[in-house]
């Protein structure tokens, strides 16, 4: 699993690191059960604060992402197509949020918009 | 805990240990030498206070160069051990102090008679007293203020002297006329040297309980 | 993560300088940054805590319990590295170790031998021939060998090489590994932007802020832009604000606002040490 933190955007830095730990559990990256390391070792390895990666944790578990058992760690939980389905479609809901966000600060109409998504549309069926 | 305590007292005038042992050794010899007889006791005194004063200071000057009890304070060991095993020194000092005198007028090829119990009390009871004095001052004042305090109190003995010496005198009637044998007296001296110890701790530990260290 | 030590309206007079109802909480597992520059009060609050100076009024808690009454149980169960040492210079390691293990009871000699190996301390030198960062080094392992659960350091890294400085919070890290907490005063804030999880600033015989890092960091930027992006208004965002006839720089405790108001602005990630001068400087 890879977490990259960048200053690019403007969400915190548990947002980002719960992010990606979410795409690499969708992906397929993380298997289910497989150990998540612990909260300390994350952090200490991302530079960030333990209080963070708790944080990360404990949301990741409340959306049912992972569980965690005391003493033993936090582990991928058994997917569940479902949610995991829900999410992913949340997922591109906020992604196309911010396209839509940029391309409005930008002065980019709603037709020039789809004209994109059309474009990316042909180039995969090419 | 306090073993280790008193033990730290001792490294900390550890440079001064080989010259203060030949001097408890050589020191009442060399007093008795220049007293001839009847030496016995101003010798045994006079130097057990200069090792004991000296020992003392040492400790105390490295403890307020070095400021470690502010560490000692922060650890399990509470102000009133760290002053319990200040008093403890001192009377090891004393001990010591005894146990070489009473070596060298054993072993010493001259008339250095052993201490009789009345000149160990008296002797026992006025360390005490000195000490008692000291000890807390220094806790009060701090090691450099209480040199000075401690400079004014010489300076000022040969004046006050004669005047305290001229009341015992005086009083020195009563004095003998205790129906107790001299031993008795020897041993009430330290009876009396043991209250006035356990009075100047009480003092101490109040007084450094309150310190900014 | 519970708090493991909670300090209620400290306060202590101190010459003309003040402790002022000094409230925070230290949580379990983290390494709280305790910051300010010179004189702030750091070293006086750490004193204050450690009982090494009487406080006016004020209660200081350790697990629940009032530091008051359970003193022995309190000092027993924390590590202390104090500024400059505080060691008796002519006593060999040795020596001090042995005095300072005697007062711990659960005092953990074969871990002491481990640390000592691990630094390259010479056990049978005198204190004072140690350099600054072997100093440092020996006060650590006089620290961590009782198994403490919370560690209280006084300016660790003051004096000391960016090397030694960088060892140093390796060794922290490891140590909150293991779930033991720090506390540790700093006015280098560079080390603490990599390790801290928990800062508290302090200024003046005042808390200024006690927080998050990840947060602090997230809430706050260094904002850069045209003058004419400034109003009034948007003035108001911000902590510290320099205006130049090329543009302005400043920062802000609210970046949302400032993404939100201002629009063609530019906006860096601060370090800990800018966002600790804007709160002095103000």
């Amino acid at each position: 699993m890879k977490i990259i933190i960048t200053n690019t955007s403007d969400l915190p830095i548990y947002q980002k690191i719960k992010d990606q730990i979410k795409q690499a559990i969708l992906q397929g990256e993380l298997a289910e059960g497989e150990m998540l390391p612990s909260i300390r070792a994350l952090a200490n390895d991302l530079h960030v604060s333990v209080l963070t990666t708790r944080r990360v944790y404990d949301e990741l578990e409340a959306e049912g992402f992972i569980t965690t058992k005391a003493g033993k760690g936090s582990f991928v939980a058994k997917e569940n197509v479902e949610l995991l389905m829900e999410s992913k479609r949340r997922m591109v809901e906020s992604k196309l949020t911010e396209a839509w966000e940029a391309a409005r600060m930008l002065g980019i109409q709603k037709s020039e918009l789809y004209a994109m998504m059309d474009l990316l549309f042909e180039e995969e069926e090419e | 805990m306090l073993y280790h305590l008193v033990k730290k007292d001792f490294l900390l005038a550890k440079r001064y240990w080989i010259v203060l042992l030949i001097a408890a050794l050589v020191l009442p010899v060399f007093i008795h030498t220049k007293l001839m007889a009847g030496g016995e006791f101003p010798s045994f005194f006079i130097s057990t206070l200069f090792i004991a004063y000296l020992m003392f200071n040492s400790a105390s000057m490295a403890e307020d160069k070095f400021r470690g009890a502010a560490y000692l304070c922060a650890t399990p060991y509470t102000r009133k051990k760290l002053v319990i095993a200040k008093y403890v020194m001192v009377a090891v000092l004393f001990a010591a102090c005894y146990l070489l005198y009473t070596l060298t007028a054993l072993i010493a090829p001259l008339e250095l008679r052993l201490l009789n119990l009345y000149e160990s009390g008296l002797a026992v009871l006025i360390l005490q007293i000195a000490f008692g004095v000291i000890i807390p001052i220094q806790y009060r004042f701090g090691y450099e203020k209480s040199r000075y305090i401690f400079f004014f109190m010489i300076f000022i003995t040969p004046f006050v002297m004669p005047s305290v010496i001229k009341l015992l005198q005086n009083s020195s009637m009563d004095w003998s006329n205790i129906p107790l044998s001299q031993p008795m007296q020897g041993l009430l001296f330290v009876l009396l040297a043991a209250v006035i110890g356990a009075a100047s701790l009480l003092i101490s530990i109040r007084v450094y309980a309150s310190r900014d260290l | 993560m519970k708090p493991i030590l909670e300090v209620n309206e400290l306060t202590k007079q101190l010459g003309s300088f003040k402790l002022d109802n000094v409230s925070f909480s230290l949580t379990e597992g983290c390494i709280t940054g305790f910051i300010g520059v010179n004189g702030a009060g750091k070293t006086t609050t750490i004193k204050l805590l450690l009982g090494l100076i009487q406080k006016d009024a004020g209660e200081i808690k350790f697990f629940g319990k009032s530091i008051q009454n359970n003193e022995h149980e309190f000092k027993n169960r924390i590590g202390i590295v104090l500024d400059d040492g505080y060691f008796y210079d002519d006593l060999t390691l040795l020596e001090m170790k042995n005095v300072i293990a005697a007062s711990y009871s659960n005092w953990d000699n074969r871990l002491f031998k481990r640390n000592i190996d691990r630094f390259g301390l010479p056990l049978n030198q005198r204190i004072g021939t140690l350099s600054k960062g072997m100093r440092m080094k020996y006060a650590i392992a006089l620290a961590i060998s009782h198994h403490a659960d919370l560690l209280i350091m006084d300016e660790p890294t003051s004096g000391l090489d960016p090397q030694v400085r960088l060892e140093l919070m390796d060794i922290l890290l490891e140590y909150v590994g293991e779930g033991k907490s720090v506390f540790l005063s700093s006015h280098i804030t560079s080390d603490l932007d990599k390790v801290a999880d928990m800062l508290i600033l302090i200024h003046g015989g005042r808390i200024i802020f006690s927080e998050e890092k990840d947060l602090l960091l997230d809430k706050h930027g260094l904002v850069k832009g045209d003058n004419k992006e400034l109003n009034e208004q948007s003035k108001a965002l911000f902590l510290t604000l320099d205006e130049t006839d090329y543009g302005f720089s400043g920062l802000t405790a609210d970046k949302a606002a400032v993404r939100r108001q201002m629009k063609n602005v530019y906006i860096e990630r601060p370090s800990i040490e800018d966002i600790m001068l804007s709160y002095i400087k103000r």
